[in-house]
């Protein structure tokens, strides 16, 4: 799932600064799973909104990220376009009507319906993390940073980039303090040291064989550039 | 196996061998490099040079490894995966070998967020095992694209291990993989407990590799306080709480329970100790003489 924090309303009317009429859309997905982007949060910024501008549509897509592809819309006129998109767009209806879109969807969300709309669209949000697995406290956390060459297999499911503070490959640094990460003294909270978990995982797993190996440098060739890749026929 | 430092010399030597380390200024004034280079040259083999430990900038190790060396100190010169990525660093030690340097000790460096430039980018492009590995292919005539070197740069390859931490398994696992990726000396983390030194014996006893104990002297009782909350896995009996407590020199006192920590490292067999001055670089001489050990 992906985590998102809204942006403080100040940012968002300097964004939409010189919009009168615009369109605020949330998200059917991730952030409607975690109460930032759903219907009630459409409703409460819309309000907020109402204050200083005109709010003349609202309402919460399907997934910001599912809508239709760039190709199903070629050939189509602006309006027609719109109102393709705006089908798309449970309760979504007075599209054409407005000056800017103020989008509550994640960053992928944000950046998928901006390249579908002629329309200026903005983030309400800042994405933050791909994450899960509820700890103590309530909190998600941090799980995938989508690195592109995954070692979850030798690390008993737990991944060393994302959750060590270093993303190293090869054990615990010295800075582990009573099962913590030693940032944990510099932010104050309890971060375990993903080395000392993965450790524990593998001796429960029998599989302390893996941690002795030498694992070799990460190749960042997988994921140091914009990356691409090709959808599968009738798929996407 | 080619001895190219008089650090490794002495390890191989039956002589207990001693290293410093060096406190590179914040600043650009080399006297300040040369006062401490004054302080340590007679009682050190060789001396660390720190690389902007918690990530607070201060001279770089390089320009200080070459005063060191001006003023007649061999440095140990300390490499982290901090704020360099492999080619960075693959440049850094073939620059520093063309220079004659000849210890390098591999370490992974302190989190940014650790100190005073918390928003600057993490790199950790390799780790300390990785980096140690680096190192020897370097030593051995290739980089890390499989290119040859003519001339392969000439240093002794050292890691840093933290005696204290838990799960120790798991650091002698590293430690382990250290050795295998070409490690020829380790140098720990400051230790104030002889049955920390007691456990590192056992814990490495089937590790053929020469291990320096860390000791570095407790200047007052603030100062342990300050290391008890913020160095990972140390600890400081409290008989030694109460003699820096009670002392009426903290001096005095700091130079003792440094040099007993010294005399007790060699009698559970260390081959040597590592000594980090923190500021008291005038004193090592005397922690060494009061230890017995020479
Ligand atoms: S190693 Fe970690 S960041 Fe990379 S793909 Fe696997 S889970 Fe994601
Ligand atoms: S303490 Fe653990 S999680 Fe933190 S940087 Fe070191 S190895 Fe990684």
């Amino acid at each position: 799932m992906i985590h998102t924090r809204h942006k403080p309303l100040e940012e968002i009317l300097q964004m939409l600064s010189g919009a009168t009429k615009v369109a605020v859309l949330g998200c059917g997905g991730c952030v409607a799973f975690y109460r930032t982007g759903g219907a009630a949060q459409v409703r409460e910024l819309a309000e907020k909104l109402g204050e200083h501008l005109q709010v003349v549509s609202l309402g919460v897509s399907n997934r910001q990220c599912y809508l239709c592809r760039e190709e199903e819309l070629s050939g189509l006129r602006d309006a027609e376009r719109i109102r393709k998109i705006a089908r798309e767009l449970e309760g979504f209806d007075r599209l054409e009507e407005v000056e800017a879109v103020l989008s509550l969807a994640c960053g992928v969300g944000v950046q998928n319906l901006a390249g579908l709309l002629e329309l200026p669209v903005y983030p309400a949000q800042n994405t933050l993390f791909m994450g899960r697995r509820r700890v103590e406290g309530d909190f998600d956390i941090e799980l995938c940073v989508g690195c592109g060459d995954c070692v979850l297999g030798y690390t008993g499911g737990i991944c060393p980039v994302t959750r060590c503070s270093k993303s190293l490959m090869n054990g615990p640094c010295g800075g582990v303090f009573n099962g913590l990460c030693e940032v944990s003294r510099a932010t104050g909270e309890e971060i375990p040291c993903a080395w000392v978990e993965i450790y524990r995982r593998l001796k429960k797993l029998g599989r302390l064989e893996e941690l002795r190996r030498i694992r070799e440098p990460r190749s960042h060739a997988a994921s140091g550039i914009p990356r691409r890749v090709k959808v599968q026929e009738g798929a996407g | 196996m080619k001895v190219y430092s008089r650090f490794m010399e002495s390890l191989r030597s039956s002589r207990f061998t001693v290293s410093g380390e060096i406190d590179p200024p914040k600043d650009a004034n080399p006297a300040e490099v040369v006062e401490q280079v004054e302080a340590l040259r007679e009682h050190v083999v060789a001396a660390n040079v720190t690389d902007n430990p918690i990530g607070d900038v201060i001279m770089c190790t390089l320009a200080t490894c070459v005063i060191m060396q001006q003023h007649g100190l061999e440095p140990i010169y300390q490499a982290t995966c901090r704020d360099r990525n492999r080619i960075a660093l693959q440049s850094d030690v073939i620059g520093a070998a063309a220079l004659g340097i000849r210890n390098v000790l591999a370490l992974t460096g302190d989190h940014p967020r650790m100190g005073k430039s918390r928003d600057a980018k993490p790199v950790f492009d390799l780790d300390s095992v990785l980096l140690t590995r680096t190192l020897s292919t370097l030593r051995s005539g290739r980089n890390l694209s499989g290119e040859e070197l003519a001339h392969a740069p000439e240093f002794h390859i050292g890691v840093g291990l933290s005696p204290g931490v838990e799960p120790i398994e798991a650091e002698i696992i590293k430690l382990e993989k250290k050795i295998e990726a070409g490690a020829e000396f380790v140098q720990t983390q400051c230790i104030y407990d002889e049955k920390v030194l007691e456990r590192l014996r056992e814990e490495t006893s089937h590790l053929d590799v020469p291990i320096l104990p860390g000791i570095a002297p407790l200047r007052s009782l603030g100062m342990a306080k300050f290391m008890l909350a913020n160095v990972p896995g140390i600890s400081i009996p409290d008989e030694v709480m109460r003699r820096l407590e009670s002392s009426r020199d903290l001096k005095e006192t700091a130079i003792d329970i440094a040099a007993e920590l010294v005399s007790a490292a060699k009698d559970y067999g260390f081959p040597g100790v590592h000594i980090m001055p923190v500021g008291m670089h005038m004193h090592v001489g005397e922690i060494i003489e009061r230890s017995g050990v020479r």
